[in-house]
């Protein structure tokens, strides 16, 4: 199967959202039910960035008018969710293998029962894409959240729900090659409607993104990173890869080291005291768990149970 | 609409005006993008730039409320640079290809001439006929002057046999004129020669003055716009509340229909004037006319004046001519199904068992809560509405509900109107008020029939059960209709007769059942029905319907859509179940899918498509065609196109829905002047207009009540308009119910520019109040580069715009209701509320 792309064009896009809706209801991601729980970002951006419970938003950013348009201001959407990079940091430096390339598509595929929490991720990615939803009693298990590419819809010769709820058909779906094509004929026909900024976006960033898009205004205006490059801590990441990949234990001992260099390790971090027997929260000094003097455990086991090992999903 | 959504592509130009379509009509976008591709220029003309805004070529922002001197200007730029210069060319029989000569000369009123009484006077504002106490018009002086009468032929043999036969009951028919008319368009008192005249103050620089717009932006949207009158191009307007929601938007409405008619876009493809309705079922609750003085299918109740009785209905609204003269088959065949086979001609079908809507008291919404304040309105059946937070002047409608004995709302959440007493500005101790809640379900929960904006009627089936007890709006129905007839079988009554004899049978197995709704509203022979035995003869279409009593029809307009006696069960077998989604037209017309009123037509007044032998316009998007012979109908014809198996050739009678069948550039049939005049809104930011001496509308309604507590603008400088947002519907008892919705839209805001923001200091994200005498609302600020002062008059003058989904009531999300603070005065030929342009001050709260 050749690699598939999502096709999203922002000067056909009216940000209706409907994508945004559609993503959650197709995949389950719950949204805050508390009264006014929910907080107005300023702005029709709501929320106002992706995060543990949302894979994709619409962004709009208000610019002054490009020179010589008809109109006094250019609104530029935006889709904002993960890429799929052909060459994903994210997948470099995934120990658990949660994060992986799905070979029919080219996208990069999200296992999150795998997920150990490390986020290693997050500072893999040029674009700040990964977030992590805390789940348990004392939220201790993290996961990681991004967009999928609903392969499971893929699978089934479905495109992602984004794509097929789009009204406007600002969002395609199909063979990479073929929305790259398109992509560019749009961009010619845009360029000839006076928009001389125009551009593809994702041919050949990160070695490709497996979405395309059209960037009516160019890549800044519609707050899209500009030559996008792999972290440099990615390759050190990549070191302690093989190393954590092979035990818990060295997994372990992998996290340690990687917070001793303090690279990458966003996580809630949560420290065994054998004195005391308490389980500090590293980044607030915070108790958050006594130690009761009944305990059998191990010091190791205690680290391994305030590490999120768990398998299954995420509301256990 | 008078087209369709697929028509869209069709369009040269597209104007939205009073819409922002692809953010509260997603589904359009769609369409308005293909013709977009295919070259079409993309207008928006709106207070703020909008999400339609960015998709357009051009925006022009418009100070609210000043519509009609936008379009006022723009007939004046027609008349200077399109039709004066040419007409003399024209006449002289040379080709005029930038503009649609032989279509304004024949199928608009252009020449006909009009009473030598009829006036306007720009020191007043006023029309000839006005009537200053009653603040009415006479339309005595805006009727056409007469060439010669004559009389419809009852005879046996004659075209109106049928007026004079057995089971019709006794009327005189009307007398029908053939007005006075000059087809040089010289005559100074034919309508052309009127119109320019009226218009000759609308210039350019005035009309920015008032809107508060650049000359350069409005020149160019004139430009781009009146290209569509050349010959066989197409421009399309799309509008919603933004143009209908003031003390004068059916003339907005008005205004927009006679633009298209001097640019020759209306009946073409890709044009027309196009009502983007807010829920998919708004088209079908306007046909079914649920309002006060409205019969359904467009026709009119008994009244206390010219509808007394029978004989005055069928006197007062027949059309002497076009396809109107059928209006007693339409009356009668509805009096069959009211009343069954209780409607005798001996009884006049039972027409004075229906109410007669009265002069006085006004039972339009805002007057009903007005009379809740006084005490005349006791009980209220709150149905599928939520005024306590939609109604202008929210706040007088909670305090007006808090008057009545009782409250029915039936609605599918605790809307703000089932718990109007739980209001924060409302003290539950002094409210006597029973409120009953009626669950009902929601559109998926049961099956039935909807219309989109199209005109398209598509039949839903039940998707799953409803919740709890909720139960569909006619099981409501049926369990209170059952019950009040049982109380008056048994206990009597003051007036038993109207209820005992309306006829109820639509049960499928003893339950009911929307399908027999559906025989009544397609129509059938009486003679061969019996729904209580599931009997029915159903009709091909209203061209079977007689007034003789052998026909019954609730909705003549539908007829057609659910003709098939084969299977009178099956949704699917019907013309409302096609699903065939080929497009044999090749413009998008999907004839074959679902069913269009009236008889299928997709694009209405589709014979002003051809020129007067019949021949496109444009050959490429052809809607239908004189052959020679016969009449080619790619679309369904919406004029007489074969009369007895016979082919009619083409004449001038494009508008067959007007006796005079020429569209009208001028209307007597309006309640507040026969052509649209540049009005303020009730409050307005200024205090003179310099297009005439009355500010404001002086026929605008309501604006007497003490309620209304109108707004100075000294005291409240700022325009404020209301909007929604692409994630709510209207007050948010659906959306407000979706937890991912709320997240999308979490909250209403106050929409203003960053000069006005930082004039008050306010930033981005602050809560600020918006007040004025009506009421005070606190919401947070979302400052702008899309909204821009006005310059008006000279005078710098600030806008504001607010959503109104949010309201105290709901689980997730609430804030304060922004329907506090609008006008409940209306427009005096719909009653609309002017939600659109009203007066506040902002604070930093």
């Amino acid at each position: 199967m050749a690699d598939k792309a999502i096709l999203y064009d922002s000067s056909k896009c009216t940000a209706c959202k409907g994508c945004q809706v559609a993503c959650k209801c197709w995949n389950d991601l719950p949204s805050p039910t508390g009264k006014n729980e929910n907080v107005f970002s300023g702005s029709y951006q709501n929320p106002p960035d992706i995060n543990g419970i949302t894979r994709m938003i619409i962004t709009l950013e208000e610019h002054d008018a490009p020179e010589g348009s008809l109109k006094p201001v250019a609104w530029a959407f935006n889709r904002r969710s993960c890429k799929h990079c052909a060459d994903a940091g994210c997948v470099r430096v995934c120990p658990s293998g949660a994060l992986s390339h799905d070979e029919e598509t080219g996208f990069v595929r999200l296992e999150r029962s795998k997920c150990i929490g490390c986020q290693y991720c997050s500072s893999a990615c040029p674009f700040d894409v990964p977030r992590y939803e805390e789940s348990g009693p004392l939220s201790q298990r993290t996961t990681v959240e991004k967009c999928t590419g609903c392969l499971d819809r893929v699978a089934e010769g479905m495109a992602p729900a984004c794509v097929s709820t789009c009204q406007p058909n600002a969002l395609r779906f199909g063979d990479r090659d073929e929305m790259i094509a398109l992509a560019h004929e749009r961009v010619a026909y845009l360029k000839e409607r006076g928009f001389s900024d125009a551009c593809v976006y994702g041919e050949t960033e990160m070695g490709g993104l497996h979405v395309i898009s059209v960037l009516k205004y160019g890549v800044e205006k519609h707050g899209e990173v500009v030559s996008p490059k792999m972290s440099p801590t990615v390759a050190m990441q990549e070191v302690m890869k093989p190393v954590t990949a092979i035990g818990t234990g060295l997994t372990v001992a992998g996290l340690a080291a990687m917070f001793a260099l303090g690279v990458g390790y966003k996580r809630r971090t949560l420290a065994y005291n054998p004195d005391t027997q308490d389980t500090i929260d590293v980044n607030t000094g915070e108790v958050v768990k006594h130690g009761d003097g009944q305990d059998e455990l191990s010091v190791k086991e205690h680290i391994l149970e305030n590490l999120p090992l768990g398998k299954g999903g995420r509301h256990e | 609409m008078t087209s369709h959504w697929c028509d869209f592509q069709n369009t040269d130009v597209i104007l939205h005006c009073g819409s922002n379509s692809v953010e509260n009509h997603p589904v359009s976008s769609k369409w308005l993008e293909k013709a977009h591709e295919q070259g079409a220029r993309w207008i928006v003309v709106d207070p703020r730039y909008t999400r339609t805004a960015e998709m357009a070529d051009v925006y022009c922002p418009i100070r609210s409320g000043t519509d009609i001197a936008f379009y006022g200007g723009m007939y004046r730029y027609i008349i200077e640079n399109l039709i004066e210069p040419n007409r003399a060319k024209y006449l002289a029989g040379e080709e005029v290809p930038e503009y649609n000569f032989e279509y304004l000369l024949n199928y608009t009123n252009a020449s006909y001439l009009l009473d030598p009484e009829f006036e306007f006077d720009p020191a007043t504002g006023l029309f000839s006929g006005f009537d200053e106490q009653n603040k009415t018009y006479s339309n005595h002086s805006w009727h056409y002057q007469v060439e010669s009468e004559s009389t419809w032929d009852t005879s046996e043999s004659g075209a109106y046999a049928w007026a004079a036969g057995e089971g019709v009951p006794e009327f005189t028919p009307p007398v029908v004129e053939h007005p006075k008319r000059d087809m040089t368009l010289s005559d100074p008192m034919c309508v052309y020669q009127q119109f320019k005249a009226h218009y000759d103050r609308y210039d350019i620089e005035t009309v920015c003055s008032i809107c508060g717009m650049d000359e350069k932006t409005l020149e160019l949207v004139y430009s781009t716009y009146t290209s569509t009158a050349a010959v066989g191009k197409a421009g399309m307007v799309l509008y919603a509340l933004g143009q209908t929601q003031h003390t004068y938007g059916a003339q907005n409405t008005r205004a927009m229909c006679i633009m298209q008619l001097l640019l020759g876009n209306i009946g073409v493809a890709g044009g027309g004037v196009n009502a983007l309705r807010g829920e998919p079922n708004v088209q079908g609750a306007t046909d079914m006319g649920m309002m006060v003085n409205e019969h359904p299918a467009y026709l009119k109740w008994p009244n206390t004046s010219d509808r007394s009785s029978l004989r005055a209905w069928l006197e007062s609204q027949t059309y002497s001519d076009g396809y109107y003269t059928n209006k007693p088959k339409f009356l009668v065949s509805s009096l069959k199904e009211w009343f069954g086979q209780a409607a005798t001609v001996e009884n006049d079908y039972g027409y004075d068992w229906w109410p007669k809507v009265p002069k006085k008291p006004d039972y339009t919404m805002i007057s009903s809560f007005e009379l809740m304040q006084q005490g005349v309105i006791k009980g209220y059946f709150n149905w599928g509405m939520n005024p306590a937070h939609s109604a202008p002047n929210a706040g007088n409608v909670r305090r007006s509900m808090a008057n009545l004995d009782w409250l029915v709302v039936a609605d599918w959440v605790e809307t703000e109107s089932a718990s109007f007493w739980k209001a924060p500005d409302m003290n539950p101790a002094d409210i006597d008020t029973t409120v009953y809640f009626l669950p009902a379900a929601l559109i998926y929960e049961k099956p039935g029939i909807i219309l989109n904006s199209g005109r398209w009627m598509q039949y839903r089936y039940q998707a799953v059960d409803p919740w709890d007890q909720a139960k569909p709006d006619y099981e409501i129905c049926d369990l209170l209709w059952r019950e009040i007839c049982r109380l008056y079988k048994e206990e009597g009554g003051a007036n038993p007769d109207p209820i005992l004899n309306t006829k109820w049978d639509y049960y499928v197995d003893g339950k009911i059942d929307p399908r027999p709704v559906a025989w009544a509203l397609n129509g059938y022979r009486t003679g061969d029905s019996d729904f209580s035995q599931g009997k029915v003869d159903l009709l091909k279409g209203y061209s079977e319907l007689g007034a003789d009593g052998s026909t019954a029809c609730a909705m003549w307009i539908y007829s057609g859509f659910w003709n098939n006696n084969d299977a009178p069960l099956d949704a699917s077998k019907q013309p409302i179940g096609r699903r065939n989604n080929e497009d044999r037209s090749g413009i998008g017309l999907y004839s074959d899918w679902a069913f269009s009123w009236p008889s299928n037509r997709r694009i209405l007044y589709n014979r002003a498509s051809a020129d007067l032998a019949g021949k496109p316009w444009n050959p490429e998007k052809k809607l239908v065609e004189w052959t020679g012979d016969a009449w080619n109908q790619i679309d369904q014809a919406d004029f007489v196109a074969a009369k007895d198996g016979a082919a009619v050739p083409p004449d001038d009678k494009a508008f067959f829905m007007l006796w005079e069948q020429g569209a009208r550039l001028e209307s007597y049939g309006m309640e507040d002047g026969p052509l649209p005049e540049f009005f303020e809104p009730f409050e307005s930011p200024v205090d003179s207009n310099p297009l005439n001496g009355a500010v404001s509308s002086p026929l605008a309604r309501f604006t007497d009540y003490a309620s209304v507590k109108k707004g100075d603008s000294a005291d409240y400088p700022i325009i404020a308009t209301t909007y929604s947002v692409t994630e709510h519907w209207q007050t948010g008892g659906q959306s407000r119910s979706c937890p991912a919705l709320v997240e999308a839209m979490p909250d209403q805001f106050v929409e203003m520019s960053v000069e006005l923001a930082a004039e008050k200091g306010i930033a981005n994200g602050d809560k600020v109040r918006v007040f004025n005498n009506r009421g005070s609302v606190v919401v947070p600020a979302l400052v702008t580069k899309r909204i821009k002062p006005f310059t008006v008059h000279g005078e710098t003058v600030h806008q504001i715009g607010m959503t109104h989904h949010y309201s105290w009531a709901g689980v997730f999300g609430t804030r304060d209701t922004v329907n506090d603070l609008t006008p409940n005065v209306g427009d005096p030929n719909t009653q609309v509320p002017e939600y659109k342009a009203f007066l506040v001050e902002v604070e930093k709260a």
